[in-house]
């Protein structure tokens, strides 16, 4: 009975009509991916940016190739500040995120009661599955004026009249962090799972104190994880729409609502430009993540 | 050798961390479910009194039972093409050597890099320049693209562990290669199964950026019904619905923890 030749990697090389199999079973499971990719990436990548380099008077987008929307685009100052404030929030969500995580990624990792621990997970994984309109909304009840937050601060004596949170960029932060906090713990969590336990034990043997052993042992081997989670926070920070929107009640203007609002309003080559503008800034900080975290596997 | 009382101080430490954590991420779901009693409209806490009165405003908003009908249709499609295209994108990328691997795995990962926004307007813009636009099964499409990165992962995890000198031995033995996959391989990677299935469900039933702009008028799916109104309303029947998705999120829960029973199996899942 002879088969298609499957090699696995640590296969010799395959017979030449076994090849041409291989490739036929290779070309039929990679279809369907491919083209889809075609359909709802690649296509509509191209139209979008053969978009942008039209331009829009009148309420009509012209026919003819024309840098305007770009040039509109750069020349006001104003979106520089949208801009500004969407690399701002990007980059305070990263950081906060990142400091409440790792400790709850080492606390996960160091439980010793099985139960505790599954439950923690759980509890840390849970939000995924809940609307991230839900778990916005939430927040704007925990934020509001005269919720949660103000109420106890208020009875604890700390404030005397409740201060504004919601609808200001702090709420975003607050609502962004809850959001995406289960997608850094887990890879912060996966690079222990991969430290040796033996090296905390040599590093106790040599007289190295907790603190000793954190920072030149465990940390850096926990790096990795920490910025492939930094990386998927920065990039779902930086385009997100829905948390935004709901806590920054339209006062907190970001790339995602700009590229929003100017597609509702028909003017499709601004939205273009606009959504260029962010998918070249998530784009470069891939790059620049991608280029970190070889340099701290080093 | 560190001193036994720091020892027992970072215990503790580590203790409150993991306790505050987990409050942090329950705490904006028990207020809402709080909220959702509440007797007035506008966002007071405490609630000056309890009723029942949202629940019963829930249930009189006909839109919302039309779209969580539409919602549910709509990602249990996303469910069964992602898991078929995944899996078998998974079973080529990790069981062939070829050139070109890199290339389509860059292809297949690459929504998660592109704000879910982008890709929103952009499908958006291309559905309208090939007259495509209103077709429902644009958004199904749609769906699976950004359910797929992680569909992928988790079943690409799977095969990794597979012994495939198994799968040979069976198609030695004469058995095709359907009956290889569901014989062989498929009670193998069962459980990366589910947890992808559940993931593309749940990926679909949350979409917003992607299909605020796809959906006919008047014929939205739940999260953009929800993101419209929350817009103009701000009333705990807000509250209320949540309730219930979280109920329904947690009878999720409840039934992948009961088919997973081994913890290792969903620590490695969990922390691809």
């Amino acid at each position: 009975m002879t088969h298609p030749a499957e090699p696995s990697p640590g296969d010799a090389v395959p017979r030449k009509g076994d090849r041409t199999r291989a490739r036929i079973n290779l070309l039929i499971l990679l279809l369907p991916i491919i083209l889809l990719s075609m359909y709802t990436l690649v296509l509509p990548m191209i139209i979008f940016t053969a978009y942008s380099f039209r331009s829009f008077a009148g309420a009509r987008i012209s026919d003819t190739f024309s840098l305007d929307a770009y040039r509109d685009f750069f020349s006001d100052s104003y979106n520089y500040s949208v801009i500004g404030s969407s690399l701002q929030i990007a980059v305070v969500v990263t950081l906060i995120t990142l400091v409440i995580a790792y400790p709850l990624a080492y606390c996960l990792w160091r439980l010793r009661r099985p139960s505790l621990q599954r439950w923690l997970a759980l509890i840390i994984f849970s939000p995924v599955l809940v609307s991230v309109v839900v778990r916005s909304y939430g927040w704007s009840v925990v934020l509001a004026d005269q919720g949660v937050l103000n109420t106890s601060l208020i009875g604890v004596g700390l404030i005397d009249s409740p201060i504004k949170v919601l609808f200001t960029s702090t709420a975003v932060v607050i609502g962004m962090i809850h959001v995406f906090l289960p997608f850094v713990v887990f890879p912060i969590y996966t690079s222990m799972l991969r430290m040796d336990p033996a090296l905390r034990e040599a590093a106790y043997d040599l007289g190295a104190g907790w603190t000793m052993y954190f920072v030149r042992v465990a940390f850096p081997r926990t790096l990795p994880g920490v910025l492939a989670g930094a990386q998927v926070c920065f990039a779902l920070a930086l385009g997100s729409f829905v948390t935004a929107s709901l806590l920054g009640g339209g006062r907190i203007q970001l790339l995602p609502m700009e590229v929003y609002q100017a597609t509702a309003e028909i003017n499709w080559p601004t939205a273009s430009v606009v959504n260029m503008v962010l998918l070249v800034l998530a784009f470069v900080s891939m790059l620049a993540f991608n280029r970190l975290s070889r340099m701290a596997e080093d | 050798m560190s001193a036994p009382d720091t020892s027992a101080t970072r215990t503790y430490a580590l203790g409150a961390c993991g306790l505050l954590g987990a409050i942090f991420v329950l705490f904006p779901l028990i207020i809402t479910f709080v909220n959702s009693f509440s007797s007035v409209a506008f966002n007071i806490f405490p609630p000056p009194g309890f009723s029942l009165r949202w629940y019963e405003n829930l249930a009189a908003q006909t839109n919302f039972y039309a779209a969580a009908g539409r919602s549910l249709y709509l990602a249990a499609l996303v469910t069964v093409v992602t898991l078929a295209i995944g899996t078998m994108a998974a079973y080529a990328v990790t069981r062939y050597k070829f050139r070109g691997r890199g290339l389509i795995t860059g292809l297949i990962m690459a929504p998660v890099v592109i704000p879910n926004l982008a890709i929103g307007v952009a499908v958006f813009m291309f559905f309208v320049h090939i007259q495509m636009i209103g077709s429902y099964s644009n958004l199904v499409f749609v769906h699976s693209l950004v359910a797929l990165p992680f569909v992928f992962v988790i079943i690409s995890v799977g095969f990794a562990n597979f012994d495939w000198s198994l799968e040979e031995a069976a198609r030695d033995l004469g058995a095709g290669p359907f009956r290889t996959f569901f014989k062989v391989l498929m009670p193998q990677i069962k459980i990366n199964f589910i947890v992808a299935g559940v993931y593309a469900f749940t990926t679909s039933f949350d979409q917003v950026e992607t299909t605020l702009f796809l959906v006919r008028p008047g014929e939205n799916t739940l999260p953009v019904e929800m993101f419209l109104y929350l817009q103009s309303w701000q009333d705990p029947t807000m509250s209320a619905l949540a309730v219930v998705l979280i109920l329904f999120a947690a009878v999720l829960l409840v039934g992948l923890s009961a088919v997973i029973q081994k913890r290792s199996q969903v620590m490695n899942i969990l922390t691809r």
